[in-house]
Formats: C-alpha cells, structure tokens, sequence
C-alpha cells in the first residue's frame, strides 16, 4: 500500500475507528461492578451491560451508514450499493 | 416424573410443524442441490432477513439458552460474562468477515480451509485448519443434544435404559433427513421458526416471572448477596476482575472462527448483509442478557424447593433451573412452546454445525487427499454422507460417554479454534506472514493451551498467569493464541529469508 492508498483509506474508513467504543463500554469491569444505581431494581452490574448492548448496537450500524455516505459520495454517481435490491434484503 | 400431556403434546405438535418446514426448504429457492455449494451453502443467496434469523439460530444456540442462566443460578455475576462477550462479537464481525466474503465469493472458498489454502499455499496449514474445526464442533453438536435432552426429560418422557433415549434418537434421525435433503436451506428455513419461539418465550418470560416474583427489585433481594457482583481483586491476584473480561474477549474472539459461524457468513448474498447484520444481531444478544438473569429468577422462584424437581436437579443439575422454572410459573400449553423453542433450538445449530463438518471433511480431506478430480456431484454427495455420520457420532457420543467429557471437550474446543485467528486474520490483512510460521504458532498455542487447561483438570479454562508476582488469572484461549501470535510473527522472517536462499540456491 502506498502513501496515496492509505490516505485514500484513511478517508474512506475512519469511521471504524469508532469501533474501539464497544470495546471500552466493557473493558474496565471496576467500573460496572456494583450495586448502585439501581435500575427499577436491577442492580447497576447488570443493566449496565444490558444497556452496552444497545449502545454497541448504535455504535455499529452507524459506522455502517457513516462508510456508506461516504462511498456515495466518493463515487460521484447515484448509489452503487445493491441494498434495496430484492435478494440483498431477504 | 409423570408425563405432562398438554405440554407435551404442543411440543411433539411444533415439532412435526418443523420437520414438515425442513423438509419443504429443499424446494424454497430451487436450484441444484448436487453442488456443494448450493446443499452446503444455500447458494450464497441468503439476504439480509434470511441471514438474521439464521446467524441468530446458528449462534445463540440450546446450549447457551440452557447453559448461560445454569451457570448465572450457580455461580452468579460471572455467568454475565456472556454480555460483553456478545457485545465484542459484533465489531470484530464487521471488520473482519466482510472482506473473508468478497475474497470467498470470488475464488469459491466454502470452509475457512479452502481460504488458507489458497492464501498461503499450504496444503499442511490448511489440514491444521481443517482438522482443528472439526475436533472442535464435534462435541458442540454433541452439547445440543443435551439442552434437547433436559427439556424432553423436564416433560416427563421416561428416561431410564432404550426407551429413555428413543425421543432424542428420533429427533436426530428427523434432523439428519431434512438436513440430507435440504442442505442449508433446512436450518435457515426452521431458523425463523425457531428464533420467532425463543423470542415469544422470553418475553412472556421477562413479564410474567416478575410480576408473580413481585418485580425484579424483589428478584434480587432474593439472590445471596455473594453472588451479586463479582468478587474485587485481593491479596496478589486480579482474582474475577481478570478472568471475566478475559472470557468475554477470548471467547468473542474465537466465535467466528468455529466452522458452522463461517459457513452462515459465506452463505450471506453480499458484504453488506454481514455488515448490516454486524448491528442487527445485537437484539439476540439482549435476549440473551434476558435469558441469564432467568437464572436468578430460578433461584427467587424456589424451584430448587419444589419436591415435584428433585428427580430432575438430580439428574441435571444446574442445567434444570430454567426448564423447572418454566414448569412452575407457566401454564402448560405454554410450557411446551418454551421448550419447543429450546428443542428446535438446538435443531438449527446441530444442523448447521454438521454441515459445517462435512463441507471441511469433503473439501478439504476427501478432496485435498482422496479424489482430487472428483465431480461437483460426487462432492455433494459425500457431504451428504457425512452430515449423517457426523449426526450418529453425535448421538453415540452423548448416550455413551459421559455428559462431563462433551462439556469439557467443548471448553477445549473453545481453545482450540481460537488457534485459527493468526492465519484467517492475518492472511486477510498483511502479505507479511509465512505459512510455516503460521503453522508454528499453531502448534505451540494449541499446545499451550491444552496444557492450560490440563493443570486445571480440564474442568476449567482459566488459567492464573503469573505476571511480575501478580496473578492474572485468564482465559486459557486468549493467553495461548497470544503466543500463537508472537512465534508467528517472530518467525515469520526467518523462514522468509531461508526460503529466499534456498530458492537462491536452486539457480
């Protein structure tokens, strides 16, 4: 990869570096493990990691449509993305 | 135990609906199945929905509904290791699997074998990889079975001598002729059947048991407070803290790596049907959560009090929280479409883990060693064949050896199939590693790991890394696949430079 491929990567793919977010939500377990506050009483361990799933879910699809616009964009022309199509839904 | 009639009878119905299902997919999206890739892949036509419901069954199998919230009843905060687990999965889904699909598509890989052979020209490195997949599937069919087996024994079916295990026997022999004739389709199909239960279930689960428990609040209060959280660090040693996020992150890491993970991703019809899935699979995963804290609702239930459970707690321990639970708080319909999820829950995983074996052992045994210029239908069949070999291996395993060996095979399995990182990640993202280096590494952390799990008597899988005077103790996958990574990369270079001059020499 040249210096050019990895600028052009660069600014094509850097939303993946939001990636390392669902990684951080959970590595550091002193932090979500304890009772307090609890939620409708669910202590905080638990639907602390509850709730990480959804935000890594968050994290994730928008890495996904961030790429996407940034492909459309890229391209110049109408959207090159098969999504839509019937086959690539169901 | 007496038979539980009406829900026995909802589930023997769901479970003839299913066969029927599995059966009728050999003709959705008709093509020929005498090509492996069409019985063994679906034809790589499987959209966005279709691969929903299909990577869900695939992953979020019987065993780790029945597992996850046995091992939250008996030990507590550690069984959540299963949350950040399925939370790490996903980014790693989406960097990674997408370009494993687009090289896959192009040079018509069917096996995660098929791809390192390609990429690194290594007919050894391949074996490794094919035979390593296999060993370490093989008792995770046979661990369906037993989330199969609990629930047929939660409804009252005998289970003493032949007659005991006929349910089970028949199951397989319906699984393994849908499986013969429909290929993938089969598993995909029932998938949405499956998946559709398991989510009715849990949430009629997560609104009744608390409302009869008196909230969560309550549920709770009436957990032993040891169990709550996770014990802190004393003394030396990092103690839960270590091994927790250890498990979750070596387990997430090697998911995607076991044979019947690769062969839902490549059946998918494009990259951005596993990057759309990269996100949308998160709903399985906050079911799971929901499922684990089953676990602590057993215990508020008092099910283990119940005299009606002795004889299944005797029998399965820790495994019977969820179904004696179910037993208790639902009515008996609904008890059997619980445990007709649980049932067909492990149909699609067995399914589709048998298939997974039999494209390795067609493509990358038979094909590799036996018959080199064998047809596409010759291949097809002898996929076929093995699908059904591998089901009977599955059903002699778990009828004769006993229930302990399949789980702590399983665990070793775990750390066997995250040896596979270096090559299938390395190979897609650097030119810059040798396949003897590889292999290397292979060998080491395979060795490494299994000698891990041997001080341990295989009965657990983390290990207490001594670091500077302080324990770590961690998952036994993640601390070997770290020096899998190290003597490849090391080594890497040197081979490089001694095939240089050997070739050097050649002239």
């Amino acid at each position: 990869m040249g210096k050019e491929g990895r600028k052009g990567w660069l600014s094509r793919h850097w939303p993946r570096f939001l990636l390392i977010i669902p990684f951080a939500l959970v590595a550091w377990v002193p932090a979500y493990n304890r009772v307090e506050p609890t939620l409708a009483g669910i202590p905080f361990f638990y639907w602390y990691q509850l709730a990480a799933i959804l935000m890594g879910a968050v994290v994730v699809m928008s890495v996904h449509l961030l790429e996407k616009r940034i492909r459309r964009k890229g391209s110049g022309g109408p959207d090159d993305d098969p999504s839509g199509v019937a086959g690539d839904i169901l | 135990m007496s038979l539980n009639v009406v829900a026995a009878s909802v589930f023997i119905g769901l479970f003839l609906f299913v066969t029927w299902v599995g059966f009728m997919a050999a003709r959705w999206r008709k093509a020929d199945l005498n090509v492996l890739h069409e019985w063994g892949l679906g034809g790589r036509r499987f959209g966005t929905v279709v691969t929903w419901f299909l990577l869900g069954g695939d992953l979020y199998t019987a065993y780790t509904f029945i597992a996850v919230p046995a091992l939250i009843y008996g030990a507590g905060a550690m069984g959540f290791f299963a949350v950040p687990y399925t939370i790490m999965i996903y980014p790693i889904l989406f960097l990674v699997f997408p370009r494993l699909w687009i090289v896959a598509r192009e040079k018509g890989h069917v096996t995660a074998a098929d791809y390192v052979r390609d990429r690194f020209g290594s007919r050894l490195l391949a074996l490794a990889v094919a035979l390593t997949g296999l060993v370490a599937t093989m008792p995770y069919i046979a661990l369906q079975l037993v989330g199969m087996e609990v629930v047929i024994g939660a409804l009252g079916f005998p289970t003493e001598g032949f007659t005991g295990h006929l349910p089970l026997i028949i199951a397989f022999i319906i699984l393994a002729a849908f499986t013969y004739t429909s290929g993938l389709r089969a598993p995909a199909l029932i998938a949405v059947v499956k998946d559709m239960l398991i989510f009715i279930t849990i949430f009629a689960a997560i609104v009744i048991i608390p409302a009869k428990l008196g909230g969560y609040g309550a549920i709770f209060d009436a957990v032993p407070k040891s169990k709550y959280l996770l014990a802190p660090p004393s003394g030396n040693s990092l103690g839960s803290y270590s091994a927790f996020i250890t498990l979750a992150l070596g387990s997430a890491m090697a998911l995607f790596l076991y044979p019947h993970s690769m062969t839902g991703i490549l059946s998918a019809s494009s990259d951005n049907v596993i990057r759309r899935n990269a996100a949308a699979l998160s709903a399985y995963s906050f079911v799971l959560g929901l499922i684990a804290l089953l676990g602590y609702m057993a215990i508020a239930a008092g099910v283990e009090n119940n005299p009606f459970h002795v004889d299944g707690f005797e029998r399965y321990g820790a495994s019977y929280a969820v179904p004696a639970l179910f037993l208790d708080m639902f009515p008996d319909w609904f008890t059997g479409v619980a445990f007709a999820a649980v049932a067909i829950g492990a149909l699609v995983p067995a399914a589709i883990m048998s298939i997974a074996c039999a494209n390795l052992f067609t493509r990358n045994l038979y094909k590799e060693y036996w018959r080199p210029n064998c047809s596409d239908a010759e291949e097809a069949q002898v996929a076929k064949i093995v699908s059904l070999v591998v089901k009977v291996g599955a059903v002699f395993f778990i009828l004769a050896i006993p229930q302990a060996y399949a789980i702590q095979l399983q665990l070793l399995g775990g750390i066997w199939i995250i040896q596979l990182l270096p090559p299938i990640l390395l190979g897609l993202f650097t030119k810059r590693f040798n396949a003897q280096a590889l292999l290397l590494g292979w060998a080491v952390g395979t060795a490494l790991g299994t000698y891990m799990a041997a001080t341990r008597g295989f009965v657990s899988s983390i290990y207490p890394l001594e670091i500077f005077g302080v324990t770590v103790p961690g998952y036994a996958a993640l601390y070997s696949v770290l020096v899998n990574f190290l003597v490849a990369a090391a080594l890497s270079p040197v081979f490089d430079r001694l095939a240089g001059r050997a070739k050097s020499q050649e002239r």
